[in-house]
């Protein structure tokens, strides 16, 4: 097998899934229970937190567990009570989110780069949250965060100049970055931050969400008060656990990985060039997570690649997961300006820990012989 | 050059399957995913974007072309609000039967013609023999009592690849043609509605009032329902009367929503000797008068319920549809120039089943189907 398809999902990493399993049998305590060894199941559990936190530039108190990414993204956007600012390109957890209030999308370009002029024009007085993912999931288009951070703060002193009290605050969605760039909070200059545990090589289903100090959020879950009475529910002990783990293991190796993963990548793209007709590389490789391939291979029905590729045992997907699965076209590559035949034959290739050169290479050769054969089919 | 074959493909074994079949026959099989309905409903998910995908993996391993045929709106026309109209004059229509006749065998095949096919191609436990629609051999799968609406002209140009194997035959073959199908879950009745779904089906597009339920012998109120239009005579679940002997639903009375039930099975509303059938379709221009002759007449009331011999004598009626609507198009053809004098008197041909014995009576809407051996003669509506 040959797994080519981790930003929809990694392996849960050894060292995580070890560190995970005391909390599902001898330590199965709750946290909030009176007696000893519940208390030590709730000082495993916050010092998961911190030692989550670190992984971020954060402290423990700033976080607040959720059940993944989605949730967190939810919980962040009950920030606002104004106009929300995204772009077309965001993951549909983002979108659905900003439907739910006044909202508008600022510009991308071609390979989904946020167009930080347009960001400008768009940052009226009634824009209380901007919400831009670090990382595109489909394109791995990493945006320039810091810049767009400092264009808030122009506009949050311009504001108080003008005597306007509309604060106006940034949410990242960091989900796809977490194994591959180094995350600081401070240095992004967010006031939220989602994170994935799912992403990185922790469980499914746990993600957080950082809140700078002072941030006001309405709860999503209400009842026993539990993370700051913003998301209630028994904690998720072994989870955050595995979570916590994986982040930090994952940026111990930051630098490894990505190196690994340029050189895999850049394997992969030569080899697909070979191909005729030449297939057309998606987003701009100098702005790009490290492990993204994405690539349409026009007049191609990408779905029928995949079946193909499967019965090979090669997994890739299109587009996201859960666009897949609901059968409609990637709006990611409708909003980079794609042509439906160009969105048809588009494969995401995401490499991950579980790959090798040698496997990158047998990858490609098989990609090659798959692509060939359904062009063939094409022109009987 | 070996002849074209549309395939419809539901992701379902079966279907699957007679992909495999038909190109180990050496048809050139172009797959098709009939898109019917995909709207999800509170608490149920529509599975036709996993039931598309099973049929075009399957497709994509067997190496064939595959397409995808929006009938979405057709489907919500001529199906869906057919049996919502149905519904609301209190009978228990069959969608299925409605299904193949009117867009699997009729949009469906127009549009394969169209295109240039030699064959269009169902999973469907069925056969086709010098035109004539044939129970599969899996007695207990067969299903030409979905499909004895279909034109005698598709069936001359349809192929059933599975009608002539025991479904543990076809699983066989899925096995060992590795299709990740095998083991599915089959689809059954209405898309992903299925029997248990409808009601809730029905109360996302219906108005029902609340009304009593009474016993139909003391009149006394036994409890209340949500619509009367959801319950069907000789039903006896879901009326949440309490526990004892079950009651029976034994007649309805829409103008005051009243449904009146009873303990006793043998209440003469649930049995009958004689049922009047409407919106005959009968095969290969068989008539009524012909059909008075056949010695060996059977008749099957249920899908997958036994055969039953039965006698038929024609009857006139007044017309119970309006002329040239989109259903009466598809009406009987029958002898021409006695149609024609009857609809001429606002008359429309109907028949009468007459049985040796009493007969639990199926409810008004469902089909009648008529055999002679083991050709499918055709059938009609069962009457109120």
């Amino acid at each position: 097998m040959i797994y080519l398809d981790h930003a929809a999902a990694t392996p849960v990493s050894d060292k995580a899934l070890q560190a995970m399993l005391p909390y599902f049998s001898e330590q199965f305590f709750n946290p909030s229970a009176p007696y000893l060894p519940a208390k030590r199941v709730r000082e495993a559990y916050e010092s998961a937190k911190d030692q989550l936190a670190h992984v971020i530039g954060a402290k423990g108190v700033d976080l607040v567990i959720t059940a993944g990414a989605t949730e967190s993204i939810n919980l962040a956007f009950t920030v606002s009570h104004g106009k929300v600012l995204t772009i077309a390109t965001e993951h549909a957890a983002v979108l659905e989110a900003a439907k739910l209030h006044d909202h508008a999308l600022v510009k991308v370009d071609k390979a989904g780069l946020i167009d930080l002029r347009d960001l400008e024009h768009n940052l009226s007085d009634q824009v209380d949250l901007v919400s831009v993912s670090l990382a595109n999931n489909e394109l791995g288009t990493i945006q320039p965060l810091a810049e767009i951070s400092e264009i808030i703060r122009r506009v949050r002193q311009d504001r108080l100049q003008r005597g306007i009290t509309t604060p106006l605050y940034l949410h990242s969605d960091a989900s796809q970055a977490l194994n591959l760039l180094d995350i600081n909070v401070s240095r992004l200059g967010v006031d939220l931050l989602t994170i994935n545990a799912a992403k990185c090589g922790g469980p499914k289903g746990v993600g957080a969400l950082y809140i700078t100090h002072g941030v006001k959020l309405a709860p999503i879950n209400v009842g026993g008060g539990q993370e700051r009475g913003l998301r209630s529910g028994t904690e998720n002990v072994p989870g955050l656990i595995g979570f916590a783990t994986a982040a930090a293991e994952a940026k111990s190796h930051l630098s490894y990985h990505r190196k690994q993963y340029q050189e895999m990548t850049k394997i992969l793209r030569q080899e697909l060039s070979a191909l005729q007709p030449q297939p057309i590389f998606l987003g701009n490789p100098k702005k790009q997570l490290a492990n993204f391939c994405p690539v349409t291979f026009p007049g191609l029905d990408a779905e029928r690649l995949i079946y193909r590729l499967e019965g090979r045992e090669v997994y890739v997907s299109t587009g996201a997961a859960c666009a897949a699965s609901k059968g409609s076209k990637s709006h990611v590559l409708a909003a980079i300006g794609l042509s439906d035949a160009e969105i048809a034959g588009s494969l995401r290739i995401s490499l991950g820990s579980t790959n090798t050169v040698d496997q990158i290479r047998e990858a490609a050769r098989i990609i090659c012989e798959e692509v060939t054969h359904e062009y063939e089919r094409l022109s009987r | 050059m070996s002849k074209k074959v549309y395939l419809g493909m539901s992701g379902g074994v079966d279907s699957s399957v007679s992909a495999v079949l038909l190109r180990e026959q050496g048809y050139d099989v172009t797959g098709i995913y009939m898109k019917n309905w995909s709207q999800d409903l509170p608490g149920m998910k529509c599975p036709w974007a996993e039931d598309l995908a099973d049929a075009k993996r399957v497709a994509v391993q067997l190496d064939l072309d595959f397409e995808v045929w929006d009938f979405e709106a057709d489907y919500k026309q001529k199906v869906v609000d057919y049996m919502f109209a149905e519904f609301q004059k209190g009978r228990t229509p069959n969608p299925d039967v409605i299904c193949n006749e009117l867009i699997k065998f009729k949009l469906f095949y127009d549009r394969a013609m169209e295109r240039g096919a030699d064959y269009i191609a169902t999973g469907h436990y069925a056969r086709v023999r010098q035109d004539r629609l044939l129970r599969s051999v899996d007695e207990n799968k067969d299903q030409t009592y979905f499909l004895y609406r279909m034109s005698d002209e598709a069936t001359a140009h349809t192929l059933f690849p599975v009608g002539g194997l025991n479904k543990p035959e076809v699983k066989q073959l899925a096995k060992k043609h590795g299709l990740d199908v095998a083991t599915k879950k089959e689809s059954m009745g209405v898309c992903f509605v299925g029997e248990v779904g409808m009601k809730d089906f029905l109360h996302e597009y219906l108005d029902a009032q609340p009304g009593e339920i009474r016993e139909a012998e003391s009149d006394a109120i036994l409890g209340y329902h949500d619509g009367a239009i959801f319950y069907t005579i000789g039903q006896r679940h879901g009326l949440y009367l309490g526990g004892g002997l079950p009651y029976y639903v034994v007649k309805k009375d829409l103008q005051r929503n009243i449904v009146y039930v009873s303990k006793n099975l043998n209440h003469e509303n649930l049995w009958t000797r004689e049922l009047k059938l409407e919106d005959l379709h009968l095969r290969n221009g068989l008539t009524v008068d012909g059909l008075m002759k056949v010695s060996d007449l059977q008749v099957r009331l249920r899908h997958r319920s036994e055969l039953l011999s039965v006698r038929v004598k024609p009857v006139l009626q007044e017309s119970s549809r309006p002329t040239g609507s989109e259903r009466s198009e598809q009406a009987p053809r029958n002898d021409g120039r006695a149609r024609a004098c009857l609809e001429e008197h606002g008359l429309a041909p109907a028949l009468q089943l007459i049985f040796a014995t009493d007969v639990r009576r199926p409810a008004s809407g469902q089909s009648a189907v008529l055999y002679s051996g083991e050709v499918c003669l055709g059938g009609g509506i069962i009457s109120d």
